[in-house]
């Protein structure tokens, strides 16, 4: 029930630097943020590598899809960046509940606003608070 | 344990830490309490390490105050170092990897390592330093914090010790700072927002 779509681990993408130095096109400022404290320490990700089908229709067409933001082959961990503000969350949340009764062996984070915001504060890098959280949405 | 009782001991009160406490919206861990649990871990190392001399190690600066209060728990022979990282600044970044500002006094192969930290997170300045000190051989390595905040955890750390569980909020005190500052208070606090709000989202 999986879909591969699009990978680039963070070594793969210098490896291929000669040929591809394009980053990935992230969706959000939060995300290029996010991507830039993981090569800080040197945590390899990759983004948006597996689109989950959370629901299909009768012939097996895909009527719900869901792209986790990151995965961490190391941690075995998908994470999901969301600047919505906490009421506005409510879709994102069921999505990850579906895809933890699909695939209960699947590890995902949701990382949100708040927790975007206090990370951005721990590394001192307030001008990309600033700009991700003036944004309501991804 | 009498409120009167628990009141009781070499700190001041919150409200004596002036425009420190009126940025804090409310005291989550008690001094005492801190200090009791501190004595506690101190006295399981003391166990865990009964015959060896470990050295403990700590990033500066938010884990002074913790070692500080943790060494003077341990009733084994210990020696203390510290490395200090340079913070995510815009030039660090440009650098494009962590860059130890200062690194261990000792050598640290063939000893019994045990980090020290005033709290984790998300795990990954952690996990870096863990990395750099296996290369060094230690001959055990184990990780004691103050703090945990679970929830924004990235790395998978194992904590051999560990003194509280902390919200996913934006705590101070205790070496644990908000902008450099709050690390002198003797008790875990929250933050109020104001204070945060009006540097990051004005």
């Amino acid at each position: 029930m999986t879909l591969t779509t699009f990978a680039r681990t963070q070594k793969g993408h210098s490896i291929l630097s000669t040929l591809d130095p394009t980053p990935p096109a992230f969706a959000h400022p939060s995300e290029a943020a996010f991507a830039r404290i993981l090569d800080y320490y040197d945590i390899d990700w990759e983004y948006e590598p597996r689109t989950f089908v959370l629901e299909e229709d009768a012939s097996g067409n895909p009527l719900e899809a869901f792209s986790p933001d990151f995965y961490l082959p190391q941690q075995d961990l998908f994470i999901e960046l969301t600047t919505l503000r906490p009421k506005l969350i409510r879709h994102k949340n069921r999505k990850i509940r579906r895809l933890r009764e699909l695939h209960p062996e699947i590890n995902i984070k949701l990382f949100k606003r708040r927790n975007i915001r206090d990370l951005m504060i721990k590394y001192g890098i307030d001008d990309e608070a600033r700009k991700i959280l003036g944004q309501e949405a991804q | 344990m009498s409120k009167r009782k628990r009141d009781a001991g070499p700190w001041y009160p919150p409200e004596a830490y002036g425009e420190l406490a009126e940025g804090i919206q409310r005291v989550l861990i008690p001094a005492d309490r801190i200090q009791e649990r501190v004595l506690a871990l101190g006295r399981e190392i003391s166990v865990d390490y009964a015959g060896r001399c470990p050295l403990l190690i700590g990033v500066l600066k938010g884990v002074v105050p913790f070692m500080a209060d943790l060494l003077r728990a341990i009733t084994v022979p210990v020696e203390v170092d510290y490395m200090a990282v340079a913070s995510y600044s815009a030039e660090a970044r440009n650098k494009g990897m962590v860059r130890l500002e200062k690194d261990l006094s000792l050598p640290i192969t063939g000893r019994d390592v045990l980090f020290v930290e005033d709290i984790i997170d998300t795990g990954l300045t952690l996990n870096y330093l863990l990395r750099t000190l296996r290369t060094r051989d230690p001959a055990s390595l184990e990780v004691c914090v103050l703090f945990n905040k679970e929830q924004p955890r990235l790395i998978n750390i194992p904590l051999k010790y560990k003194g509280f569980d902390v919200p996913d909020l934006l705590v101070v005190g205790c070496g644990l700072d908000f902008r450099e500052r709050y690390r002198n208070l003797p008790f875990v606090g929250l933050l109020k927002p104001e204070v945060f709000q009006a540097d990051v989202e004005d």
